[in-house]
Parts: C-alpha cells; sequence; structure tokens
C-alpha cells in the first residue's frame, strides 16, 4: 500500500516536473511560432516576413539567458547538482579626469549610459552568451522532446476516449498507459543534457581557477611576510641580544681576570646561563618554524611526538609508507599541532585520536576528540589559518564540530607522489 | 677511556675532542657521516661513544640510526647521544632495549664540563644519562598519566628525586643537588619504589634501568 502510494506521488511530481521542463524548454519555440503565424496572417506581400523574423531574433537574444538559468535552477533543485553559469562579470565603471566614463570599452558621456553599454558589451563578447542560443535551439528536441510524452499520453488519451469508435478508445487506453508509464521518468534527461551543454567552458573554468590562485598567493605572501617578521623579531630581541650580552660579560671578565677575579669566575658563569638560556630559545623559535623530527623522520613520528608531548591522552595510527614532500608534511603537521591545541584549550578534551591514511587520491588525516565541540572556523581564526595553509596543495579540511560534541576534524591533501 | 666522537660540525667536533682529551680520555675516532659512525662504532668497539643525532649524507637522524643499529650489534655498547633538541620518542626508542649503557643529553650540557664528563663516565660504567626535560616530559606525557594514579601517590620530594634518579645520577650526587644527606635520599628511594611496586636493588644503574622502563612503558 505504502509502495504503491509512493509510486503515486513520484508519477505525479514526475508528470508536473515534465510539464515545467516542457514549458521552458518551448518557451523560444513558441516564439518563433509566433512569428511564422504572424507572417502567414499578414500573407501576401513578398515582405511581410522581414519584421516577424526579426522580431522572432531579438526574442530568441532575450529569452536564451533566463531559459539557461531557469533550467540551472530547475536542474539544482530537483537533483542538488549546481551547475556553475561562467558568465563573464562585468568590470568596474570609473570617472575619469574630464568627467567621461569608462566601462573598459568605451568613454561614454553619462554613468548610466556606460553601464546600459557596457552590459550589452559584455553579454555581446560573452562565450556562455553562444553556449545559452545553442542550447535554447538544443533543448525543444531533447529534453522538451521528451518530457513531452507524458502530457501528449494525456491529450490522447483525452481525445480518444471524447470519441466513440473503438479505435479511439484503444488509443486512449494506450495513452494512459503512456503517460503513467512515462511520468516519473520523463523529466529526468534534463540532469545529464544541462550539465553537459550548460556548463562553463573550460577557458571560464580556467580563469576562476587563476583567480583562486591569484588569491591563495595573496594570502600566502601575506602570510609569509607576517611568519618572517616574526622570525626576525624574535632573533633581534632574544638571541642577538643575548649574544651581545655574553660578549660584553666576557669582555669584562677578561678585563677583571687579573684585579678580581672572583667577580671575574661569576661573570663567566653567567655567560654560560645566558648562553644556555638563548640556546634554549633558538630550540623553540626553531621548532616553530620547522619541528626538526619532522626533518629527521617525517610526518608520522612527527605526530607522534605531538600526541606524547600532548596532554591529552592520544592514540595515533598509520599507515603511511613514504616520506611526503616536506612543504606538504609541514602543513599537515601544523594542522595536527593546531587541531590537538584546541582540543585541549577549547574542547577541554581528555582523549583525542589520531590517524594518518593513504587513499588513491592522496593523504587523509583525521583528528578527533572527545571535547564539548562547538569549534567554528572563524576568518582570521586557527582553523581559517590552517585551511589557508592546506588550501595552497588543493588540500582541505572539514570540521564536524555539534555543541557538546565531539569533535571530528578530516584533513584530505591530494598527493601526486602517493 | 677509548672514546668515539661522531659529529659533522667541525667547530663542535673539534671542541669536544678537545674538553674529552683535557680529561684525560682517548678520543679514538672522528666518524662525521652515519655510515662512517656505524662503521667505527663495529670495528672500535669504544668504552663509550658521543654520537650526534642529525649528520650527513641525509641530514636525518643519521647518528641516531647508527647508534641503535650499532645497539642492536653489540648490545649495551655504551653511546651517548648528544643532540640540539630532546626528544621523548628518541628517549623511548634509546631505552627500550633496557639494557642501559645509554645518554641522551642535550649539546648545552657540555658547557657544564664536569658534569658531562661524569655523565660519560656513568654511560660508559653500564648507567644512564637522561636530560631533565625528557625526564619531566616522560614524568608529565599523556600516556603516563594512566599511571597518574600512582606517580600521584609519591610525595613532592620523593617525585623530585625520582626525576633526577631517572637522569641517571647516584644516590650520592641526587643528594647533593637537593642539599639532604645520603641516607635521607635512600630512605626516599626505598619508599617510592615500594610505592610504585618495583622491586629494589643494591645496584645503582640495574635501579635506575627500573625506572626508565617503568617510564617507558607508562
Amino acid at each position: 500500500m505504502r509502495q504503491l502510494r509512493s509510486w503515486v506521488v513520484g508519477a505525479c511530481v514526475g508528470f508536473g516536473r515534465a510539464c515545467v521542463v516542457l514549458l521552458v524548454s518551448m518557451l523560444v519555440p513558441a516564439v518563433w511560432a509566433a512569428a511564422v503565424g504572424l507572417w502567414l496572417w499578414w500573407g501576401g506581400n513578398p515582405w511581410s516576413w522581414i519584421a516577424p523574423f526579426v522580431w522572432a531574433i531579438i526574442g530568441t537574444l532575450a529569452l536564451a539567458r533566463p531559459v539557461c538559468r531557469m533550467f540551472r535552477s530547475l536542474v539544482a533543485k530537483w537533483t542538488g547538482h549546481t551547475i556553475p553559469a561562467g558568465y563573464r562579470e562585468p568590470g568596474p565603471i570609473v570617472r575619469m579626469a574630464n568627467g567621461y566614463w569608462w566601462n573598459g570599452y568605451s568613454y561614454e558621456r553619462t554613468s548610466r549610459d556606460a553601464h546600459r553599454d557596457q552590459r550589452l558589451r559584455t553579454w555581446w563578447h560573452d562565450p556562455a552568451t553562444w553556449r545559452d542560443l545553442r542550447f535554447v535551439a538544443l533543448a525543444p528536441v531533447t529534453v522538451g522532446v521528451v518530457a513531452a510524452i507524458p502530457p501528449a499520453g494525456v491529450v490522447a488519451a483525452v481525445l480518444g476516449f471524447s470519441q466513440p469508435t473503438l479505435a479511439a478508445r484503444l488509443v486512449g487506453v494506450l495513452g494512459v498507459v503512456v503517460a503513467i508509464r512515462s511520468a516519473p521518468h520523463a523529466w529526468r534527461p534534463v540532469a545529464p543534457v544541462a550539465a553537459r551543454f550548460l556548463g562553463a567552458s573550460a577557458a571560464v573554468a580556467l580563469a576562476d581557477r587563476v583567480d583562486e590562485l591569484t588569491t591563495q598567493r595573496a594570502d600566502l605572501t601575506v602570510a609569509q611576510a607576517a611568519e618572517i617578521r616574526r622570525i626576525e623579531r624574535d632573533l633581534h630581541d632574544g638571541a642577538q641580544a643575548r649574544l651581545v650580552a655574553l660578549g660584553l660579560s666576557l669582555a669584562t671578565a677578561e678585563k677583571l681576570m687579573d684585579t678580581n677575579p672572583e667577580q671575574a669566575k661569576a661573570l663567566l658563569r653567567d655567560a654560560r646561563v645566558g648562553a644556555a638560556t638563548s640556546l634554549t630559545e633558538l630550540r623553540e623559535l626553531v621548532r616553530g618554524i620547522n619541528p626538526p623530527v619532522l626533518t629527521e623522520r617525517g610526518l608520522v613520528d612527527a605526530v607522534r611526538v605531538l600526541a606524547l608531548d600532548s596532554p591529552l591522552e592520544t592514540e595515533v595510527s598509520a599507515d603511511l609508507q613514504v616520506r611526503l614532500d616536506p612543504p606538504i608534511e609541514s602543513a599537515v603537521y601544523f594542522g595536527v599541532s593546531e587541531l590537538l591545541a584546541n582540543a585541549v584549550k577549547h574542547a577541554r578534551a581528555t582523549h583525542a585520536r589520531i590517524s594518518i591514511t593513504q587513499d588513491d587520491t592522496g593523504l587523509v588525516v583525521v583528528v578527533e576528540d572527545n571535547g564539548r565541540g562547538g569549534a567554528e572556523v572563524r576568518p582570521g581564526g586557527g582553523l581559517a589559518g590552517l585551511r589557508r595553509r592546506l588550501a595552497v596543495f588543493d588540500g582541505t579540511c572539514e570540521v564536524t564540530s555539534p555543541a557538546g560534541g565531539p569533535t571530528r576534524a578530516r584533513m584530505v591533501v591530494p598527493c601526486a607522489s602517493l | 677511556m677509548r672514546i668515539v666522537v661522531a659529529e659533522d660540525l667541525y667547530l663542535l667536533r673539534d671542541g669536544l675532542v678537545r674538553l674529552i682529551e683535557a680529561y684525560g680520555h682517548q678520543v679514538v675516532a672522528t666518524p662525521t657521516t652515519g655510515p662512517e659512525t656505524l662503521d667505527a662504532l663495529l670495528t672500535w668497539r669504544p668504552d663509550v661513544s658521543v654520537v650526534d643525532v642529525r649528520m650527513p649524507p641525509t641530514q636525518s637522524d643519521e647518528g641516531l640510526r647508527a647508534a641503535l643499529a650499532a645497539r642492536r650489534e653489540l648490545p649495551g655498547l655504551p653511546i651517548l647521544i648528544l643532540s640540539q633538541h630532546v626528544q621523548q620518542l628518541y628517549a623511548r626508542e634509546l631505552l627500550a632495549d633496557g639494557v642501559g649503557g645509554v645518554g641522551y643529553l642535550l649539546k648545552e650540557s657540555v658547557f657544564d664540563a664536569d658534569q658531562f664528563i661524569d655523565a660519560l663516565e656513568r654511560v660508559a660504567g653500564g648507567g644512564t644519562a637522561m636530560d631533565p626535560a625528557v625526564i619531566s616530559k616522560l614524568l608529565s606525557s599523556g600516556s603516563a598519566s594512566r599511571r597518574l594514579d600512582r606517580l600521584d601517590r609519591l610525595t613532592e620530594r620523593e617525585h623530585s628525586v625520582l626525576g633526577l634518579m631517572a637522569e641517571g645520577l647516584s644516590n650520592q650526587a641526587i643528594a647533593q643537588r637537593l642539599f639532604l644527606s645520603e641516607s635521607a635520599i635512600s630512605k626516599y628511594t626505598t619508599s617510592l619504589f615500594g610505592k610504585l611496586g618495583l622491586g629494589d636493588d643494591d645496584n645503582s644503574n640495574r635501579r635506575v634501568l627500573a625506572v626508565l622502563a617503568y617510564l617507558n612503558n607508562a
């Protein structure tokens, strides 16, 4: 019973969708049909086709983009699959010193003219416009025809049953069967056809990628500069200053060696303590730049060291035979470090589990804790920085952290070397 | 003593050799790469050797691996690892065989020449010399917290005695560090061994190894 009901619902929804697809795909053909009708109606005059033809062309050009937008939104709504539109964005419009407006193509006297001119030219030069036109020509004969089957069956049934002859009734029955059988499926070709013919072209996809990479490079440059400034400051205020003090102590001790050996000895002791302290500082600094264990042992052992040094009870399971590129190792290492620190600091966790695995796409690192959750990615926060570091390698970090916990972070880095 | 010094940086190697010779010991070989180190350790069988962790050709943990390989060949071969940084992980690997005759110190431990030579001699005698940083990490590491119920029962004084003992110091040396009498220290050790459930042993080396094994397995 329930099965029957769900089938009926499916058929009704399918029928509705088929009608919508049919309607949208037939908009442009309807314009042309109207133009032909107008021409026949005027008739006689050998030039009377010109006006309807021009009207049909203008109508097609005006309708192409809205129709394609409708198809995209229908596909997104029904299948959840988003098709990137890839329309060219208009550039900025600037006012020149002489009072004219420059829109990237021409000078205009007013801002409104500049906008209108730019809209038209961007539309005309956009390769997506031609792709849209191709699609509106293609849609009626592909998805339109298929989507027309259920409504056509219904029409046949209505016409057939209204006639008294047996043959007509048979046609009516056939129409009902066709309509019912095809209803759940008739709208489905719209998804693959739209994905194939409505997607952004390779050039546009590349342009988007270039934009993304440009942003990343800018981010990275800023982050790198900040990091270098931090290192410089640490060295300047720390080790460098201590070495100066050390030199001073030694020079004074040398001077006092003969006259006041006791004080000289004390100074030498101070110098030794100073040297040890600056070594400790340098070690901390080095660990922040690139942890020595990472260089010496690679990612897995470096993460083991993190786990050993963490106040959490941390399990590490690793299945990774190869050494990765050092920059990737470093990014993932600092990612795990950040996540563990968050688990201690924000989530108040007591246990954590880290797993490092590889599959055919790349490296997968999962960090889970038993804390109170509620972690979110804030701009400028630690998790955002983590994502930025991974994005350089096209890596991603998904964090699921419901309030009350637990938090689970999954870092994926595609690696060609695996 | 016949000593091998494996260190790739010239300044440090030279300084170490001069320091060791100033105390009347003999440096028999100064290898500068991982394979050379393994070779020198196995052919010379030195009384003790000083080995750097990071060495050519790969500039990774060549020295440490050479030391571990040599100790697999010749169990108990006394080796003191000197490094710019100390890691629990490496300490655990060095202690894993439970034989003793190992040391793991930061390079700046040579600043106090007397203590450094003392540590070297201790390792040569089959004892241990662990950096305080490693010991404090072993005592407080996440996995050790499982044993915290036991370590928690120690008094503060017993805790510090345990730490110093794990570094490899004798009762006498611990007494000096804590400004206490030797008999007081032996009282503390007896009570903390009881609390940890370890058998007390007159041989201080074996006793230290028991402590390290305890911390390492925690």
